[in-house]
């Protein structure tokens, strides 16, 4: 892509005093207009990242650019970044209006042009009418998009969103996904948001960034990501599914000890081992290419889907089957278990 | 044991704790309306008269008005002063911070006669005995822990995450300072000017050691009367400083909460 | 501020500003705090009142004084024994009440917590006359106890050690209960009710919960008052009448009357060697009641 509008490159963020660098050569690019997702669980660094972007923090070593020029010496308050904070920050003393329109004051933007720029934000996040308020007379949702509006009249270079909605309950939650992403589309503002949550950064990012220990593991399309991880690490944190190990004993077949023969697709040189991912929903019940039969070890019916746990040799395969069926597997019962070649992800060549 | 009468045995017993607590206080409230010339109680008949003795008194007047004065100028310098080092101690960090730590906590580790003899040692060869610098130097000196504790405190209650926003969306760190940093420990800084206030309008130890006619506060002029009369002019005197007190507690209070200023 | 609080690109602007930032409130505590002391030790060292201010020669006169007098002996042991009986009845006073505040549910809770507390910001002269009050020949318990008909004539409760030390017990209380309510922070009612559960009767309850949970809020308050009380002159001066001889009077005595400043100032050192072992000792009983 030749269009990048924010770079990064071999960033590091070393804090003083610690072994280990918290963000360890990471570098990616977004181009204009595009939601990435940082995903990983908490303490991978991808907070760090987040701040450093925003010039909350120093950078250690590495380049943040933006049209291509390096930011990293900008001061904070210089760089015209928006943030939408994960309790919000809002200033406490400032009504809603006051506190949407403190970015253009900043930037001494005049009364009457102030006054109808955070009447357009507050239009554009459904807040109309909720200008004069308190803060602390806003509910959650309402405080996340006042946050969201205040970022957004500044029409910053970037919106960094940090956990946006893990202050929110479930059902908020969901309301409040799909209208961040509205908004996005809306005003085209190239975002990255930071998230521990796999199904908000898979529903809600153009791209994801999975991080694990400081390191960037995977970058990619949610379907890229859940259907094609190319490692472990985001293999398992990103849904659910049965690993296995096996060496390729020809092209498209590897031996897989303690469980058989399995069937699929793509390239390993024979003699190499592998690891494999199958994804619970892609096993069906009963005989295929790669059949593997065992005793139904544990059942949890989720509704929509039955999730069985298969003893086959020495492996526990994870099955989710459609509860639809007349007769559900029982536990105890012994079934069989097949998924197609295609269905079989490769994570990669194991040592 | 029934539980009722141990209930209600409590109950007295504090009770009579805050009775006995409160005493003084009280006395000198009733005492003040009594119209006798000299220390006794109860009082035979109820009147203002000591009142208005107390406000006929010269000495005590010009007194009251030194008192306030030196107060109003500690509380001012003292948030000043105690504002700028709990910035330091809150938002930075550089070498040195816990011996600066440990010199804000010293003072109240320091008996305020041992201090008040060296105040007055150091005071003495500088001319400054008696004199309203003096006082205001000495008062600074035990107040300012006090105002660097109030404000650290609120400074620390205030969400770095808010000042982080504010620089985020543009604001200088002079703006973050004053348009998010000092409204959000407003209530600090006034209770801190406030106790402060009374620390030094209250003063008494160190004053003796350092003031004599030119400069005597309040409290030195009730202490010496006091060494030779206890009529009730000094219980109305009295009955005004308590009013004093009370509003400085109320004002805490309200602001951050009383048993976290002390 | 907060911006330059890591960023290595301006290291000097922040020292700058930090400087900025630390002197108006360093230089208030170095003359009115630092200062003081160092000329305090330096003038106990003193010969004669001008070497104590102008400085220059060195001797122990001061501390062979009262080192080798009686009387000073006498006034370190009424001085002692004033602080252990004013801390001990301070405390016992002071612990139901920090109790109840600690433990009641009451909504009059703040209100009452303010009232036990607000006396600490009363001028202590004002409630030292109030005792003067309460406890004068003429005052409040004389005038009952004769109109009731129980005395004829007066009993002396002021003037002595008794009147310095109700008047000290009252005027230091509000410190302790602060204090045993800031250490009470471990106690809390699950404790009891479930000792209660497992069948400890009330007083069993007191004795093995809620007393050991609170030793070190009454250890801290006992300290505070301890020390709060041994360095008093106001309160023994007033209550005493002249008849009750304690450092902090005498100090003031030397200080203002006899202006032997040397003596002055090696009485007020001495003061604060017993101030820094009594903290001393008190962390060693923390850190063993903490083990």
């Amino acid at each position: 892509m030749a269009d990048h509008h924010l770079e990064i490159d071999n960033l590091v963020k070393t804090y003083p005093g610690a072994l280990k660098p918290s963000v360890d050569r990471v570098s990616l690019s977004l181009p204009r207009g595009e939601m990435l997702a940082l995903l990983g669980p908490s303490g991978c660094g991808k907070t760090t990242i987040l701040r450093m972007i925003a010039g909350l923090i120093p950078v250690t070593a590495g380049e943040i650019r933006l049209d291509g020029r390096g930011i990293s010496a900008i001061p904070v308050h210089k760089r015209n970044m928006g943030m939408v904070f994960q309790a919000y920050a809002l200033f406490p003393h400032m009504t809603v209006a006051e506190n949407i329109g403190f970015g253009l004051e900043m930037r001494g933007v005049g009364k009457a042009e102030r006054t109808e720029r955070v009447l357009k934000a507050l239009d554009l996040v459904k807040l109309s009418g909720y200008g004069e308020r308190r803060v602390s007379q806003l509910s959650g949702g309402q405080q996340q998009r006042a946050a969201i509006a205040r970022s957004l009249v500044i029409e910053p270079a970037l919106l960094l969103f940090d956990e946006p909605l893990s202050n929110l309950d479930a059902k908020l939650r969901d309301e409040m996904r799909d209208e961040i992403r509205d908004i996005q589309n809306r005003t085209g503002v190239t975002s990255i948001f930071v998230t521990h949550d796999q199904d908000e950064a898979l529903s809600m990012a153009d791209r994801l960034a999975v991080m694990s220990e400081g390191r960037l593991e995977q970058i990619g399309t949610p379907r890229q990501i859940f259907d094609r991880p190319r490692t472990d690490f985001v293999a398992s944190f990103i849904g659910a599914g049965s690993f296995l190990t096996g060496t390729v004993v020809a092209p498209g077949r590897a031996d897989v000890p303690g469980l058989g023969i399995l069937h699929f697709t793509g390239d390993v040189p024979a003699g190499g081992k592998a690891r494999f991912l199958v994804r619970p929903h892609r096993f069906v019940l009963g005989e295929g290419v790669n059949a593997f039969s065992g005793v139904v070890e544990h059942v949890v019916y989720r509704g929509q889907i039955l999730t069985i746990a298969v003893r086959a040799g020495d492996h526990r395969l994870q099955a989710d089957l459609p509860t639809h069926a007349a007769t559900l597997p029982a536990k105890g019962d012994r079934v069989t278990l097949s998924v197609a070649p295609d269905d079989v992800t490769l994570v990669g060549e194991a040592a | 044991m029934d539980a009722k009468l141990a209930r209600f045995a409590f109950a007295l017993l504090i009770t009579l704790l805050y009775l006995f607590l409160l005493a003084p206080i009280i006395v000198v409230l009733v005492i003040s309306f009594d119209t006798r010339q000299y220390l006794a109680f109860p009082p035979e008949s109820l009147s203002f008269g000591s009142y208005a003795k107390v406000f006929a008194n010269v000495k005590f007047i010009s007194a009251f008005w030194r008192s306030l004065g030196i107060g109003l100028f500690v509380g001012l310098v003292s948030i000043f002063a105690g504002l700028l080092l709990s910035l330091a101690l809150s938002r930075h960090d550089f070498r040195g911070k816990g011996a600066i730590n440990f010199l804000i906590l010293a003072p109240f580790l320091v008996p305020h006669i041992v201090l008040a003899v060296g105040v007055m040692l150091v005071l003495g060869p500088l001319g400054l005995l008696d004199s309203y610098s003096g006082i205001f130097l000495a008062h600074l000196g035990i107040t300012t822990p006090y105002t660097v504790r109030t404000i650290t405190m609120s400074l620390m209650a205030v969400d770095r995450r808010i000042e982080e926003a504010a620089r985020v969306h543009g604001a200088s760190p002079a703006m973050v300072l004053w348009r998010i940093t000092l409204p959000l420990v407003r209530p600090g800084l006034i209770a801190g000017a406030v106790i402060a206030f009374l620390i030094s309008f209250d003063e008494a130890t160190i004053s003796l050691f350092i003031v004599s006619v030119k400069s005597s506060t309040l409290p030195t002029e009730i202490y010496h009367y006091l060494e030779y009369s206890t009529d009730p002019q000094i219980a109305a005197l009295s009955v005004i400083l308590i009013l004093i007190s009370v509003g400085v507690v109320v004002v805490v209070e309200r602001l951050i909460g009383l048993r976290k200023a002390l | 501020m907060a911006a330059v609080r890591h960023s290595s690109s301006d290291g000097s602007s922040h020292r700058g500003m930090l400087l900025l930032l630390l002197l108006p409130g360093l230089l208030a505590l170095l003359t009115t705090f630092l200062l003081p002391l160092i000329w305090l030790v330096r003038a106990s060292f003193a010969s004669s009142a001008v070497a104590a201010l102008k400085g220059g020669d060195w001797t122990l006169e001061s501390y062979r004084t009262v080192l080798y007098d009686p009387f000073y002996w006498k006034v370190a042991w009424n001085t002692l024994y004033l602080g252990v009986n004013v801390a001990i009845f301070a405390v016992a006073l002071s612990y139901p009440i920090a109790l109840f505040l600690a433990r009641t549910k009451s909504r009059w809770r703040g209100v009452l917590t303010a009232l036990a507390v607000a006396p600490l910001l009363t001028s202590s002269v004002v409630r030292t006359y109030g005792w003067m009050v309460i406890l004068g020949d003429r005052g409040v318990i004389n005038a009952a106890l004769q109109s009731s008909g129980l005395t004829d004539g007066v009993i002396r409760l002021t003037n002595n050690y008794f009147g310095a030390t109700v008047a000290l017990v009252e005027i230091l209380m509000p410190y302790a209960i602060l204090a045993m309510l800031s250490g009470f922070g471990r106690l809390n009612t699950q404790f009891e009710e479930a000792a209660a559960l497992l069948g400890a009767n009330r007083f069993r309850v007191f004795t093995r919960i809620i007393l050991p949970l609170s030793l070190p809020g009454v250890l801290t308050a006992a300290l505070l008052v301890f020390v709060l009380a041994i360095s008093s002159f106001v309160t023994p001066r007033l209550m005493g009448g002249g008849r009750v001889f304690v450092i902090g009077t005498e100090v003031y005595n030397e200080a203002t009357v006899t202006l032997n400043w040397p003596l002055a100032a090696a009485l007020s050192v001495l003061l604060l060697v017993l101030f820094g072992s009594v903290i001393l000792i008190y962390q060693r009983a923390m850190r063993a009641l903490e083990t």
